[in-house]
């Protein structure tokens, strides 16, 4: 298995040089045999329960279908890329990769600033419940899922089947806000008193202040959306008919429906699908993996998550 | 409640409920409303088509669902249950197995820890794909597997008896990672001198995880607990893609998109569904968090 890429390495090597909070943890590694032996454990539960399955289907992509038929299990013999090209031309897949670009990229954006625009004034307790709306908030989210009335409201707003009904409803509808009250919280008064005295006004406040002092915040909750947002199969299925409007998430599910048992075909298709967003798992893993072992998916970046910290805002995570 | 020191006399009284007007709008819209409007939906046979009217019907699909077609509402309770308990279950001890192995320090286990973690970054998509690939029935790996240990064949996720065990160790396979990592954040809160304590009075290994390592995670389970139920409560992306709901696995989650967009169009009795749904995760969520935080404060 060689998943790691000199990417990957590069960047496990700056967590190397970094602090390592739990390099003082107690591991019982202090005979060499049994370390290895442990190390040898663990590469063989990463390999193959949860790297083998991946490898698998990216190697059926490389056979031809006939070459599928005769040894299904075996290597791929002769090697061909055809299948890629095949697919990406077969599914579409080109324009529904910009299509998944367009349907992650705005919402995203759009969400993070107007998150900030909305936890903002709550976080300060601008309003006289500001504690009661947060929290009517957070438990807005486990109220009875709204899938078929919003499919409704879709359609009689005209949003339904369209491109920018689709932009507008995720921009609009992405939670996540919660998940900067907390931090907006760290940042002190005093520096809103101060802009406010020089005369800076609130949305220059907000995007030249505020924002920059939220990055490791608004990263995390970027990329999180991103891959929410690109992985999403549900909402597509419901509020998106036409195949041209389709993200790949979606033309992946028909795809597959269409070309049942041509595995190189849909192994190819998969592959495409996938790789966008494993380019950038490969890119920011550190960033991803420890921050959410950190706390940073919850909101408590920099902050060594204390047990009960980190268990009220898992909870928030939930709704 | 704080002044908004932003604006002029006149405009800083507006200036919050400027900020909050375009994301909290979109809420009201797109988030509040649809949730509540579930409530009213369910008392229509409302059906979606152009032009058709709302069917006001009371609780004809609340007594649907409990007296004719209680069989097929039983039964995706039932599999919700199952599919719940097992993948919650399943989910907690594997990433508490995960965890209790890969948290040493070194570049290799960082790796470990970051394949471990990368399934769920992918749609389900792509994972049921992969797993539909490898349970395959006629070209699959694990047919060839299982028919070389076993001399047996099976259908694998077209078999009604194994479908669901194969559909719940998908999702754990999936998210395992997550939980591995919540046990990780706890473990390494946990401070060096309770295990040098715990040395000093002789505790062997097992007694040393079962009586400081475990009820100290206690937050830890609490959090992953509580979410992956939740979680696995609402899925249904996943199990439609790999079995389409059929061979005993239709959660009512997948029931209800199946009423609604699976070309019966029963908006109404799909509402119905998703209360249902919302009853459930009131009972198991107000449940589990109940006991569990009560059991964090008795550890």
């Amino acid at each position: 298995m060689k998943a790691p890429s000199p990417v990957l390495e590069r960047t496990d090597r700056g967590i190397a040089r970094g602090s390592r909070p739990w390099a003082k943890a107690p591991t019982p590694s202090t005979k060499p045999a049994k370390a290895i032996t442990t190390n040898v454990l663990c590469f063989a539960i990463a390999a193959v329960l949860f790297a083998l399955p991946l490898v698998y289907m990216l190697l059926q992509a490389f056979k031809t279908y006939t070459g599928f038929l005769q040894n299904p299990t075996g290597m791929p013999d002769p090697w061909t890329v055809e299948s890629f090209s095949t697919a990406w031309r077969q599914g579409d897949f080109g324009r529904q990769m910009i299509n998944s670009l367009v349907y992650a990229v705005i919402p995203d954006t759009i969400t993070l600033i107007l998150g900030v625009f909305l936890a903002f004034p709550i976080s300060r307790g601008y309003f006289k419940r500001s504690n009661a709306l947060y929290t009517f908030f957070i438990f807005s989210g486990f109220l009875p899922g709204g899938l078929i009335p919003l499919f409704i409201e879709a359609r009689t707003l005209h949003l339904y089947n369209s491109m920018a009904g689709y932009l507008i409803l995720t921009s609009l509808s992405g939670a996540g806000f919660f998940f900067f009250v907390g931090y907006i919280k760290g940042i002190p008064r005093e520096i809103d008193e101060a802009a406010a005295l020089d005369g800076c006004g609130y949305v220059r406040f907000i995007f030249t202040i505020i924002m920059p002092q939220m990055k490791p915040a608004l990263a995390t909750f970027a990329v999180f959306g991103f891959v929410h947002a690109w992985n999403n199969l549900i909402l597509p299925l419901v509020m998106l008919s036409d195949a041209a409007l389709w993200p790949v998430t979606r033309g992946l599910y028909s795809f597959f429906g269409e070309y049942t048992q041509n595995w190189p075909l849909i192994a190819a298709g998969t592959f495409i699908v996938a790789a966008p967003i494993l380019l950038l798992f490969v890119l920011l893993q550190r960033h991803l993996v420890e921050g959410v072992a950190g706390g940073a998916a919850f909101g408590a970046q920099g902050v060594t998550a204390a047990p009960t910290g980190v268990a009220k805002t898992g909870q928030g995570e939930g709704s | 409640m704080a002044r908004c020191p932003f604006g002029t006399q006149r405009t800083r009284r507006f200036i919050p409920w400027a900020s909050i007007a375009i994301p909290g709008a979109g809420w009201l819209l797109f988030g509040l409303y649809p949730s509540l409007a579930t409530i009213g939906y369910s008392f229509t046979r409302y059906s979606g088509l152009p032009g058709t009217p709302l069917n006001f019907c009371g609780l004809c699909n609340y007594s649907a669902a409990f007296t004719s077609l209680s069989s097929v509402v039983g039964d995706a309770v039932r599999v919700t249950l199952v599919y719940v308990v097992g993948a919650t279950v399943l989910q907690t001890a594997a990433g508490l197995g995960l965890a209790l192995l890969l948290n040493r320090p070194g570049r290799s286990y960082a790796v470990y820890r970051a394949v471990i973690f990368m399934p769920q970054i992918f749609s389900v998509a792509v994972v049921g794909a992969i797993f539909a690939l490898m349970f395959d029935p006629y070209s699959g790996p694990v047919q060839k597997v299982v028919n070389g240990l076993f001399g047996a064949t099976s259908a694998f996720l077209g078999s009604s008896s194994l479908a669901l065990p194969l559909v719940i160790l998908v999702n754990v396979w999936m998210f395992s990672g997550y939980t591995m990592l919540i046990y990780i954040a706890g473990l390494r809160n946990i401070p060096p001198s309770v295990y040098e304590a715990a040395a000093m009075d002789g505790a062997g290994r097992l007694r040393v995880f079962r009586h400081v390592t475990w009820p100290l995670l206690a937050p830890a389970t609490t959090v992953t607990v509580f979410l992956t139920a939740m979680g696995t409560l609402g899925e249904y992306a996943l199990l439609m893609v790999l079995t389409g709901g059929n061979f005993g696995t239709k959660t009512l989650g997948l029931y209800m998109y199946q009423s609604a967009f699976g070309g019966d169009s029963q908006l109404g009795y799909g509402s119905m569904l998703a209360m249902l749904q919302f009853f459930l995760t009131v009972v198991i969520g107000g449940g589990l968090l109940f006991t569990l935080r009560r059991r964090e404060i008795s550890l």
